[in-house]
Order: C-alpha cells, then sequence, then structure tokens
C-alpha cells in the first residue's frame, strides 16, 4: 500500500518547523499541537483509505458532457463527500464565516494526504476554498451572507474564471465585460477557457469568481474587476439563500476539455450571458480586480506547491515498492547466482535519492512557506513585515520548484518501473500526466521567474532577500554548532553568496535599462535560486535528524549529502548562463 | 441509551514489522511505535455511535463514553474517539506491562459499577494481543448477557432490549437480550444497514465502509473541550495483579521475499505441492 507521503517526514516536518508552537499565537488559540496532530492524520486516514483507491479508476473514466451539464465520476462524487465532511474548504477560515482558524502550515501538511490521494477530488475542495476566500476578504456583507455559508460547508462550489481563449498568462488582454444592470448587478457577457470545476453534480450549485472590464475602464490591467457570478442565481440574497429557490445565470457549458492529466477534474469553455441575462456581482472595488486577487495568489501558489510535491511524492513511494520488489540483474561483477533486487543497482538507487531529495525538499518548502505566510497575517505585531517579504519571496519558488523537479521526479519513476512504467496499467505514468499542469496553472514557471527576479528580489531594495539570508545564515549556525557534516554547509554558504552577487548584478542591467540582460535568464535564475532555498530546507531537516539514530534519519542527512554534492555545484554554472549567455536573445525567430 | 466503548491503543497494524521483542524475549517493546485505536474497537465504536444518534439529523440522541487504559498518552486514542463523535472519556492510567485481559475486565467492570450503562461494546479482541478474552471475561464478571461477534443489532425501547444478530461459521443466529449487557462486533457490523436505533429514518443507509467514520475538524476541535478523567487502578480499587504470565514472544520468520512466476495453473499447483509443500 502506498503511503502517499512518509508520515515520519511529516512528523519530523511537524517537529523541524515547530507546527504546535504556532497553537501559542492568540489567532490559533483554540487549538493545541494535539489538534494539529489529529487533523494531519484525519486527512492522512481520507487520503489513503478513500481517496487513493479511486484514482486510477477516476483517471480511467474522465466526466462527461451531455445536454450542457458534466457528470463526474461516482467514485470522484464520494470521494468529494467525505473531503467535504472533513471540513477542509473551510480549515483556515475564521469561525465567523463556517471555518476552524486552522493555521495554514498545518493545513498544507494534511493536505498534502488529500492531492496525493486524488488532486483531482481535493482540488474541487480547494478551487472553491480559494473563490470563498476571495468573496470573504474583499466581498459586501450582502454578498458574503449570500455565498460563504454554503461554500465554506461544500454545497456550492467555486471556480477560478481568469482565463480567456486569446487571453492566459496577459490577463491585462481579457475582452469579458460587465454592464451596470442599475440593480446592484452587473450583466456579464464574455468566454472564458480552462475553468476548472466550472460545472458538475457534486455541488447544487457553481459560484464562478470571474475577471472582467466594466464598460469604459481603463485598458489593460488596470480597467479588470472581479464579479461572482453563480451558475444558478438565488432568487432572494441573504442567509437563506441556498435554500431557497435558485433560477438559471445563463451561464452555458461550451466545451469540455480533454486533457492529459486531473483527468477526474473537468476542465471546461463556458460562455456568459449568451442570452444577455448572465448576473454577476462586484467583489470590491471596480477596476480592483487583478489586486486584489494577487493578494490571495501566495496562498493558491502554495497549494500548487504542495499539490505538485505530492504527485511527486506519490511516484517516488511507488518507485521505491517496485524497486524493492522487482528483481532484475546481478551485482556488477557478480557471476551467477540469483537475481538481485534493482534497488541493489546503483544507479536506481541514485534515480531514488534523486527523487526523494525533490520530494523532501518539496514538501518541506511547502510547509515552511505556508508558516511564513501563517506568520505574516497572524504572527506577533514586530514579524509580520519580515515574514511578509520573505513569503512574498518564497511563493514564486514554491509554486515552481516541486512543479518542475517534481516533473522529474515522477519521469524517474516510470524509469525505475522500466517497460511497465511505460504502460498505463501502472500508476507513475497517470502521476506524470498530472504533474504536468502545476508548471501551467496559477502562473506558468516563466511568470514565477518574472515575478522573482522582475519583482520580488528587486522589492525594497532587496529587503526581502536579506531577510531570507540572515533566515538561512541562522539555520547555518544552527546546523553548525549541530556539528552538522561540512559537506552539507560549506556548498550552501558559497552558494548563498553567488546568488546575492548574481542578483546585484542583474539588478544593475536592468536599472541601466538592459531589461532583457536582466530578465532574460530568469528561469535560470529561477532554478539556481530554488537550488539554494531546497538546500536550507534539506540543512533544516538534516539538523533536525542528526541527533536520531534510525534509517530514516539516516536517510535524510544523505538526502542533503546528495543535494549538496551535485545540485548546488550547478548555481555557479547556471549563474554564469545569466551573465553571459545571449544565443537566444539573439535568436532571430526566422532563424528557427 | 448509554453505551460504554472500550478503547484500547495498538501499534499500527499497517508498520507491524516495527515491533520488537525485549532482550529476554519475554515482552514486546513499544519504544518508537506509532500507535492507533484497536481497529475492532473502532468498529464497536462506530456501531455504538449509530446506536445513539439520528444517522440523517446526525443529532446524537444517546451517550458514548470511552474507556482507555494505559500511560498517559493514550489520552489520544481517547481524544480520537471524541472527534468521532463520542461524548466523554475515561482514561485510567497503567504500564502496559502490568496488563492482562483480567485485570482490563476488572478496571471495565469497577468502571461499569460507576457509570451504569445499559451496554458495553468491546472490540472482538485486540489486534495486537489477539486473546479475544477481555469482553468475555467482563461480561462474566458482570454477570450480564454478552453477545460476541455481533453483525447487526436493533433495539426499538431506547436501549433497554435488542435484537441482536451474530454471525457463525454455519450461518447467522438471532437472539434478544435485555440490558446491560456486553455486545462485540464482527466487520458485518459496519455495513450500511447493520445497526437500527428506531430514531435513524428506517430507510436510511450509512455510506459503504471499512472502519470507523473519519474524524471531522469540526470534530476535532469539539473533543478539545469534551471532559476525559483520569482515574488510578486504586481510585477503582483493582490491584494490578495479571493471571497471566507472559513467557517468551517470538518475532514471525523473515519473508524469503522471492517471486516466482508460473506459465499455468498446473505448473503452479505442481510448485506449491513440489517445492512450497504447502499441497
Amino acid at each position: 500500500m502506498n503511503p502517499l507521503i512518509d508520515d515520519r517526514l511529516a512528523e519530523l516536518l511537524f517537529r523541524s518547523l515547530r507546527l504546535g508552537d504556532l497553537a501559542d499565537l492568540p489567532a490559533f488559540a483554540d487549538h493545541d499541537p494535539e489538534t494539529f496532530r489529529l487533523y494531519v492524520d484525519a486527512c492522512r486516514k481520507v487520503g489513503r483509505q478513500v481517496l487513493w483507491p479511486t484514482y486510477p479508476t477516476t483517471d480511467a473514466e474522465p466526466p462527461t458532457l451531455q445536454d450542457g451539464r458534466v457528470t463526474l465520476h461516482p467514485e470522484t462524487l464520494r470521494g468529494f463527500e467525505h473531503v467535504r465532511e472533513l471540513g477542509v474548504i473551510a480549515a483556515t477560515r475564521p469561525e465567523a464565516v463556517g471555518g476552524q482558524q486552522l493555521p495554514l502550515a498545518v493545513a498544507t501538511l494534511a493536505h498534502a494526504y488529500l492531492m496525493a490521494g486524488n488532486l483531482s477530488t481535493a482540488g474541487l475542495a480547494w478551487l472553491t476554498t480559494g473563490a470563498a476566500h476571495l468573496i470573504e476578504a474583499f466581498g459586501e456583507d450582502a454578498l458574503k451572507a449570500t455565498f460563504l455559508a454554503p461554500m465554506m460547508s461544500g454545497r456550492w462550489t467555486g471556480t477560478m474564471a481568469l482565463t480567456e481563449p486569446h487571453a492566459g498568462s496577459s490577463l491585462g488582454d481579457l475582452t469579458t465585460s460587465a454592464t451596470d444592470a442599475g440593480d446592484g448587478s452587473y450583466r456579464i457577457r464574455g468566454a472564458k477557457i480552462f475553468i476548472s470545476g466550472g460545472d458538475h453534480d457534486a455541488s447544487e450549485n457553481v459560484v464562478h469568481l470571474v475577471l472582467a472590464r466594466i464598460e469604459g475602464a481603463p485598458d489593460g490591467v488596470k480597467g479588470i474587476s472581479l464579479f461572482a457570478v453563480p451558475q444558478r442565481r438565488p432568487a432572494a440574497f441573504g442567509p437563506n439563500a441556498a435554500d431557497g429557490p435558485l433560477e438559471p445565470n445563463d451561464v452555458h457549458v461550451a466545451g469540455l476539455i480533454h486533457k492529459i492529466g486531473w483527468r477526474a477534474l473537468p476542465s471546461l469553455a463556458l460562455s456568459f450571458g449568451d442570452e444577455d441575462d448572465c448576473r454577476g456581482w462586484l467583489i470590491g472595488a471596480p477596476h480592483r480586480g487583478l489586486p486584489q486577487m494577487f493578494q490571495m495568489m501566495n496562498e493558491a501558489r502554495i497549494g500548487v506547491g504542495v499539490t505538485a510535491a505530492a504527485t511527486a511524492s506519490v511516484a517516488y513511494h511507488e518507485a521505491l515498492a517496485y524497486a524493492r520488489d522487482r528483481t532484475q540483474g546481478r551485482a556488477l561483477g557478480a557471476k551467477g547466482g540469483d537475481q538481485v533486487a534493482i534497488i541493489e543497482h546503483p544507479d536506481v538507487r541514485r534515480m531514488l535519492l534523486r527523487m526523494k531529495a525533490i520530494v523532501d525538499g518539496s514538501l518541506a518548502l511547502s510547509v515552511a512557506t505556508a508558516r511564513f505566510s501563517d506568520l505574516a497575517a497572524n504572527g506577533p505585531e514586530a514579524e509580520r513585515d519580515r515574514a511578509h517579504a520573505i513569503l512574498d519571496l518564497l511563493t514564486p519558488i514554491t509554486k515552481s520548484f516541486p512543479a518542475e523537479f517534481g516533473y522529474e521526479a515522477n519521469v524517474l519513476a516510470v524509469q525505475i518501473h522500466g517497460g511497465y512504467g511505460y504502460s498505463s496499467e501502472y500508476v507513475p505514468e497517470a502521476l506524470l500526466r498530472d504533474q504536468k499542469l502545476n508548471s501551467i496553472h496559477e502562473g506558468t514557471t516563466q511568470i514565477q521567474a518574472l515575478d522573482l527576479l522582475g519583482r520580488k528580489v528587486v522589492a525594497g531594495g532587496g529587503a526581502a532577500l536579506r531577510a531570507l539570508n540572515e533566515t538561512i545564515e541562522a539555520a547555518i549556525a544552527d546546523a553548525r554548532k549541530a556539528s552538522v557534516d561540512e559537506a552539507i554547509i560549506a556548498p550552501l554558504e558559497a552558494a548563498l553568496g553567488e546568488v546575492g552577487k548574481l542578483t546585484m548584478e542583474l539588478g544593475m542591467k536592468g536599472a541601466g535599462g538592459d531589461l532583457d540582460g536582466m530578465l532574460g535568464h530568469g528561469v535560470d535564475y529561477l532554478t539556481l535560486f530554488s537550488i539554494v532555498v531546497i538546500a536550507w530546507q534539506h540543512l533544516c531537516l538534516a539538523t533536525t535528524a542528526r541527533s536520531e539514530d534510525s534509517d530514516f534519519h539516516r536517510g535524510l542527512v544523505q538526502s542533503a549529502r546528495y543535494w549538496a554534492a551535485t545540485e548546488l555545484p550547478r548555481v555557479a554554472l547556471l549563474a554564469e548562463r545569466c551573465r553571459v549567455d545571449r544565443s537566444y536573445l539573439e535568436l532571430d525567430p526566422s532563424w528557427l | 441509551m448509554k453505551i460504554l466503548v472500550p478503547v484500547k491503543r495498538v501499534a499500527d497494524p499497517d508498520n507491524a514489522n516495527k515491533v520488537k521483542v525485549s532482550g529476554d524475549g519475554t515482552k514486546v517493546t513499544s519504544d518508537g511505535l506509532e500507535w492507533k485505536m484497536n481497529p475492532f474497537d473502532e468498529w464497536s465504536l462506530e456501531a455504538a455511535l449509530r446506536l445513539t444518534e439520528n444517522g440523517s439529523s446526525k443529532d446524537r440522541v444517546g451517550e458514548v463514553v470511552l474507556v482507555s487504559i494505559g500511560p498517559k498518552d493514550a489520552v489520544q486514542t481517547i481524544r480520537q474517539g471524541l472527534a468521532m463523535g463520542a461524548e466523554r472519556g475515561i482514561l485510567v492510567e497503567s504500564d502496559d506491562d502490568s496488563l492482562d485481559s483480567h485485570v482490563v475486565a476488572q478496571v471495565i467492570a469497577a468502571i461499569a459499577a460507576e457509570e451504569k450503562p445499559d451496554v458495553i461494546f468491546f472490540g472482538k479482541q485486540s489486534a495486537d494481543g489477539d486473546s479475544n478474552v477481555a469482553g468475555t471475561k467482563l461480561a462474566e464478571m458482570l454477570d450480564w448477557p454478552l453477545v460476541n461477534y455481533a453483525m447487526a443489532i436493533s433495539t426499538d425501547d431506547e436501549g433497554k432490549s435488542f435484537t441482536v444478530k451474530r454471525e457463525l461459521d454455519v450461518g447467522q443466529q438471532t437472539l434478544k437480550v435485555q440490558s446491560p449487557c456486553v455486545f462485540t462486533s464482527s466487520d458485518r457490523i459496519l455495513q450500511p444497514e447493520s445497526v437500527k436505533n428506531g430514531v435513524t429514518p428506517a430507510d436510511f443507509a450509512y455510506p459503504e465502509s471499512e472502519g470507523g467514520r473519519y474524524a471531522s475538524l469540526k470534530g476535532i476541535m469539539k473533543a478539545k473541550k469534551k471532559p476525559v478523567d483520569e482515574k488510578s487502578l486504586a481510585d477503582l480499587g483493582v490491584e494490578a495483579k495479571r493471571v497471566n504470565e507472559y513467557v517468551k514472544f517470538d518475532l514471525p520468520p523473515a519473508r524469503s521475499g522471492s517471486t516466482t512466476f508460473v506459465e499455468s495453473v498446473e505448473e503452479l499447483v505442481q510448485k506449491l505441492h513440489s517445492d512450497a509443500k504447502v499441497l
């Protein structure tokens, strides 16, 4: 049985990130370390016992579209019912809106098990949390009274309807329109695409959070507003709206996307206002849609990070079990004798160690970033700004590293399975397909690179980078005190210095007007920065682990050694590429 | 209706390979084990919760009291049950080594004298010791009727009497008992319509499940405020005097772990006969 996530790692993260201490903050006073652990345990059980057994079937038999309505697989419905009852959607929200005020760090760790069990089913809840949170943060009281309770309980689900056929990463170019209807609502008209969970039979209603342009709004990103557009609109607003009649709201399914992963979660093309009778309600101020959306972005992107970590983790455990069980060949130089398990072959262990280092680092980073989010919102006043700066800086890395390197781990799982891995009878290929989305949705890796280098590291004159440096230097000091192997520490120290130097140089290029020179290698910069941040995570794990004497703890130290020996040396190489390589900057498209 | 459910923590059966035997072979060491509620107790707890609720509205209509005997951190097992929906808990402190089925039955009998439950719902056995004794012994001590391996239970008089179906190798047996009484359960008690309490609508069916219900976050938060009494063996007038002496524990022999592929049923039968010598 695949454990999905290593419980020992979850427990170690609990200790090394001192998640229990979060209960000492006034915001989380209703909790104690035991409620945190019980929730992780509850999610672990539902992930393993309910969701994971549904994964192969729901991947193989995607939802169907008939007469304009989408039908989910019965196993998805059953799984979602459990996820709903767990209280996943509102877990981190305050009691006043039906939640339990759980720290995001604890929720991130717990929900890793659900995402690992079946990301499509758990994804339905995750999307709803994001949509409801926007209404909670920016909606007027009447909207909150109407939408929040049914969404937080999962009676209604939510979506993010941003992308249009011609406007994906470039949201400033979207054209969906909103016209004041004079009764407090707007008439919405336009087309959206790739809307996950846009229609289905797991809830009574779907609330789309739609980005649209109010008539006469300024061009570009400064003219975009956010609307709540229910698929069916309540006849009357207020706390009992969900119990009253619902009328059609002129939202139509224009098509079901056939996709390679997340296959149990329908992704749709939707059209709004074909009959000019689609009503939306403005969330927050006019033209403030994007900034509002971005305030919620850190949370959504941490969600992608942990989902990617979970997807890689499942593949790692699948490959590990296979490598222990599958006998093939003999040790190098051995003549005759029984065949050995393939884990005895050095290169299989290389692949497994690489996967482990990626998975452990990704999960640790996701929970650590979520913890900064908790401290930024609910920590001691004096620490909030600093936590916020580090959160902002780590978010693009948390969003992209688990997705990009996790994909590599998923590829290795297929490789370890050999010919069987290439067959759909075995689960690694499905996980590989799922993983690919994580470098695309909620801001592609390329967008993350621009966010990190073009915005985050230069913000406040490099204040965030300094704050992160201090945090990593403190971890290095702790590690030295604990006599962690210098071979793990020294390369990190050197690489950290390299990041600082390179950032300064690229910043100067940008300031001098050479934006291509600064940002052209953004993804390389993101990669090298990620390698350093993951090395820091491994160092923290190794520091906590080194006093313990068990195979698991020795494994963590070995991952840290591996990362320091094979990945950190790449930092200097990638930095050099950022400085001098102009091959594709100077490439004329006509040469291709 | 008041139901007492004894819940034991056991080493996680999914990680049974972590169980170690002490150097002298006379006890199982508990160092570094991950604990779980005994799965058989979980079935009984689930049945007890179904007997004391309206399954459709989820309103509670009775009381479930959990008892666990063990060191202080055994309270986690009680909290888990409280998060599933039980009303309160009692932790009887004792170290694991001084317990056997006899001591356990004495403890529960002493608690029954204080609590006066209608039903004591045991797991049929514990997943670690596999003794299958405590429930039977308790019924004998209390001189209460005992129904082992209940697969279906119904009451229409709020627990004054029960109609219980038992699963036997040769078929099913239906009997009627008056409370107070002792039950143990079979896994079929978890089937969607195995428990009827006269409150849950007759056409209501629970979801298919292989264990107890999952705790929700809301349930976990509620559980934090539910009372757990702590008692000592002395408080209950029980002397920790085992009647069993454990002479020796052995771990199962390591599995060879080799896999042989066969081409046909004939070859399989032949190999089972000549190589594995199991036929």
